[in-house]
């Protein structure tokens, strides 16, 4: 049975080169090695036709079907064995099936990632890891936070520092846990008054800050060229007011989310080629947001640099 | 592992930063407390506008500051002022030597906070706010644009007709304040010759807490708060004693019987009409003009936002059919089509600035409304001018009630012509601002706004053009946000400049000139 879902899988990606180069994201504990780049695009969409108006679930005739789409180009580079920088600049599209209100598009926040390998030991029949990741993210462009829930991001800088830790047993199975605390800045909207739990004459929101926990069960088959995993994710602002009645959110909102997913993602086995990758989150619970139904798809092109 | 630490340093540094540089969100206007430009010593002369005239309400001879009664109490507040908390502190310097601010931001703050449109019930139906059941769901009020005009038109008034009767007997009785007579205390505003009994601070603080709580029945409790720690805080302040704020509570209670009685009977009970009466009004407008405009959200709202509010009770002006305009263009005439043609324009190609102006000037659901956008801009003049309370009352009376005055003709217009919004007119037609639950022609945020000006621009001759200017922009933002036409925006400015005139004229001939 595991046999034909790996061939399942393995045949709905693309015919590849094969390589043990690695792409990666900043919660995982994939590193790549020194002087390989890894470079991806990815394509999202998710969608939503109900909300959380605080903890109360609702659906809004004037939005109907949410729908955001993004595409990101990403890029990771093996700066050493053990330090990799990653780098990406999502462009986001938003709209709304119902209503009168104009959707959104543009580029997002450029986000660069120092990620570090810290610990490999072996224990047992597996390897202990250890990895943080650094984070700074700001906004590019002029997209405008406060068009929510059309905005295309929280218009804030972000910093996140995240500790990764994992065990991979020598028979492919991972387990892995990451836990990061996000520090978000202010954003600056367009109106010099607005109201969080009373009056604010500012033109500035704070944007609270945030725990982001992941957690992965993972599955390296095929000589550690497809590698599978059930994602559980978990976002807690720490601060916030909520969604008024039948309001507009804003970023001073308490947003919490909580999902669970699947990823795919297929590696190369030479120098250089293309990957893929695919995965899909379910939002199940969640706080002034869109309970978020997403699937996302990319290729990657991986080369040695130096 | 050495560009690591560096890297990690350079992290860290970036949040110290960072952090340092975080801008303030304040939540009320911080000013440095300021000594009066000055004190209006033949204040208690002026037109009042509920009341009569100050004999009608009636204080009792003050003591002399040299009897035993006066004496003890200000012992008394000689020992309240020597303990102070920390908390005290900070409430003697809230309130400041204007407290006419602080109220009218209390006010703003309790729009913005109700200032929320009821949403649809799970069968589709809508669910109106009731004064009569205030806790809901939905709470009442909805605080939207009209009410909130009434309410602080309300406040505003009242204030101004309390703050004229003190003055009236602090120059009948003189008795000088606490400081003037025990030289030992040190107030904590800059010192001044205004006689204190009866206490203007008192008066501004009986008729905030009164008229607010009529007006969200749901803030009793917090009013009183703000309403306890404002009159302590005059005794805190070292400028008034006890007997200072009974007399001042006492004329406050007073404007505040007449303020009540106005506002029962000046329509607004009925200007949330039933359905029926909705539809003959567009019925009506169909037939006489062949157009009527409809609500477009999902699941339609029966009935737009107080069709009779064109029918309440005007301040200054004797009827609302003297500043209604002509006819806006047909739908589908060349006129209609090219301002129709330019909306689609500006949501194609909207600039960076035209979404600033448009969102700055948004002033929708939760926020404290256009009435309030003008109010902010009034106390910054007020403020910036160190005018006294009662100049400060006077302003804002005649601008709350010019600013209602246009609401109120505003409404007449939109329900009169009942046109239908560009997201009605312009199929497929997108927008950045939400489109109001009522009709387009005039524009209530033009009209509102030139209102405004008119009565600050009178007031602040130095920085009239601004304010007029501010007003011509508001206008336009709606163009910008695609809620209005360029003609609902025009005709709303010359209809608001034309209302704000009455209240010029009105105040021109007050007494305080």
């Amino acid at each position: 049975m595991k046999k034909y879902l790996q061939s399942i899988v393995l045949l709905t990606l693309f015919q590849l080169w094969f390589s043990t180069l690695q792409a990666q994201t900043p919660w995982d504990e994939v590193m790549m090695g020194k002087g390989e780049i890894c470079t991806a695009l990815i394509y999202e969409h998710s969608s939503w036709d109900q909300y959380w108006e605080g903890s109360y679930l609702r659906e809004n005739a004037n939005i109907g079907t949410f729908t955001r789409q993004m595409g990101m180009p990403m890029v990771a580079i093996g700066l050493t064995k053990k330090i990799n920088i990653i780098a990406s600049l999502p462009y986001i599209n938003t709209k709304a099936s119902g209503g009168t209100q104009a959707g959104q598009s543009g580029f997002q926040d450029l986000s660069v990632s120092v990620k570090v390998d810290w610990l490999q030991k072996q224990l047992g029949s597996g390897r202990l890891l250890f990895l943080t990741n650094a984070h700074v993210s700001t906004p590019v462009g002029n997209y405008l936070s406060d068009y929510m829930p059309f905005s295309l991001g929280a218009g804030a800088p972000e910093l996140g520092f995240r500790g990764i830790g994992g065990y991979k047993m020598d028979n492919g199975l991972v387990f892995r846990a990451s836990l990061a605390y996000l520090w978000r800045g202010q954003t600056e909207v367009e109106r010099d008054y607005y109201y969080e739990k009373g009056s604010v004459y500012s033109s500035f929101m704070n944007v609270p800050n945030a725990l982001n926990f992941h957690g992965a069960i993972g599955y390296w088959a095929f000589d550690n060229r497809l590698r599978m995993e059930a994602t559980y994710m978990n976002l807690n602002c720490l601060t916030g007011d909520d969604i008024r009645s039948y309001n507009r959110p804003q970023p001073t909102n308490k947003t919490e989310v909580s999902q669970v997913g699947a990823w795919v993602q297929y590696f190369i086995k030479s120098d250089q080629g293309f990957g893929a990758l695919a995965y899909f989150n379910q939002t199940l619970s969640g706080r002034n947001m869109g309970k978020a139904t997403t699937i996302g798809a990319g290729i990657t092109y991986q080369f040695k640099a130096y | 592992m050495k560009n690591l630490k560096t890297i990690y340093i350079t992290l860290f540094s970036i949040i110290l930063i960072t952090s340092s540089c975080i801008e303030e969100t304040p939540n009320y206007y911080q000013f440095d407390g300021y000594g009066f430009e000055k004190l209006d010593e033949n204040g208690g002369t002026w037109k009042t506008i509920l009341v009569t005239s100050p004999a009608q309400i009636s204080i009792s001879q003050p003591e002399a500051t040299s009897s035993a009664a006066y004496q003890a109490e200000l012992t008394n507040l000689k020992q309240q002022m020597s303990s102070l908390t920390p908390k005290e502190k900070e409430a003697v310097k809230y309130w400041t030597s204007n407290p006419i601010i602080r109220w009218n931001e209390i006010a703003l703050e309790l729009a913005a906070k109700y200032n929320l449109i009821p949403g649809p019930n799970a069968d589709g139906t809508y669910t109106l706010p009731n004064a009569a059941n205030p806790a809901g769901p939905p709470a009442f009020p909805f605080a939207h644009p009209p009410y909130t005009s009434r309410m602080l038109a309300y406040l505003s008034v009242s204030q101004f007709d309390a703050l004229v009767v003190a003055w009236h007997y602090k120059y009948e009785y003189n008795r000088p304040g606490p400081y003037r007579v025990d030289t030992n205390i040190e107030p904590a505003y800059a010192k001044n010759e205004l006689p204190s009994y009866p206490s203007n601070g008192a008066a501004i603080a009986i008729v905030s807490k009164e008229i607010l709580a009529v007006m969200f029945p749901l803030e009793g409790a917090y009013l009183e708060s703000k309403y306890q720690e404002h009159i302590r805080s005059l005794i805190h302040a070292g400028i008034n004693v006890q007997s200072d704020i009974v007399a001042g509570t006492a004329i406050g209670s007073e404007v505040v019987k007449l303020a009540k009685q106005r506002a029962s009977t000046d329509g607004m009970a009925k200007a949330q009409t039933p359905k029926p009466i909705s539809d003959s009004i567009a019925n009506a407008a169909f037939e006489r003009f062949g157009w009527k405009w409809k609500n477009m959200e999902t699941p339609q709202r029966p009935v737009g936002l107080t069709p009779l509010f064109g029918k309440v009770r005007m301040w200054n002006v004797p009827t609302v059919e003297e500043v209604r305009p002509g006819p806006p263009p047909a739908p589908g005439s060349a006129e209609f089509e090219a301002d129709a043609a330019e909306l689609r324009k500006f949501a194609s190609h909207m600039t960076i600035s035209q979404r600033r102006i448009a969102n700055w000037w948004e002033d929708g659901l939760g926020s404290y409304t256009p009435p309030g956008h003008w109010n902010k801009f009034a106390k910054e003049a007020i403020v910036k001018a160190k005018l006294n309370p009662l100049r400060s009352a006077r302003v804002f009376a005649y601008m709350n009630t010019a600013i209602m005055d246009a609401g109120v003709a505003c409404w007449d217009t939109k329900y009169y012509y009942h046109y239908p919004r560009p997201i009605q007119t312009i199929t497929g037609f997108k927008t950045i601002l939400g489109t109001p639950n009522f009709p387009a022609y005039t524009s209530g945020h033009s009209t509102f706004s030139a209102a405004g000006a008119e009565v600050l621009a009178h007031f602040f001759p130095a920085d009239a053009a601004q304010f007029r200017a501010r007003a011509e922009e508001a206008a336009v933002s709606r163009l910008y946000g695609g809620i209005h036409y360029r003609f609902d925006a025009e005709v709303g400015v010359a209809q608001g400049k034309n209302v704000g005139t009455y209240a010029v004229k009105r105040a021109k001939s007050d007494g305080a000139q």
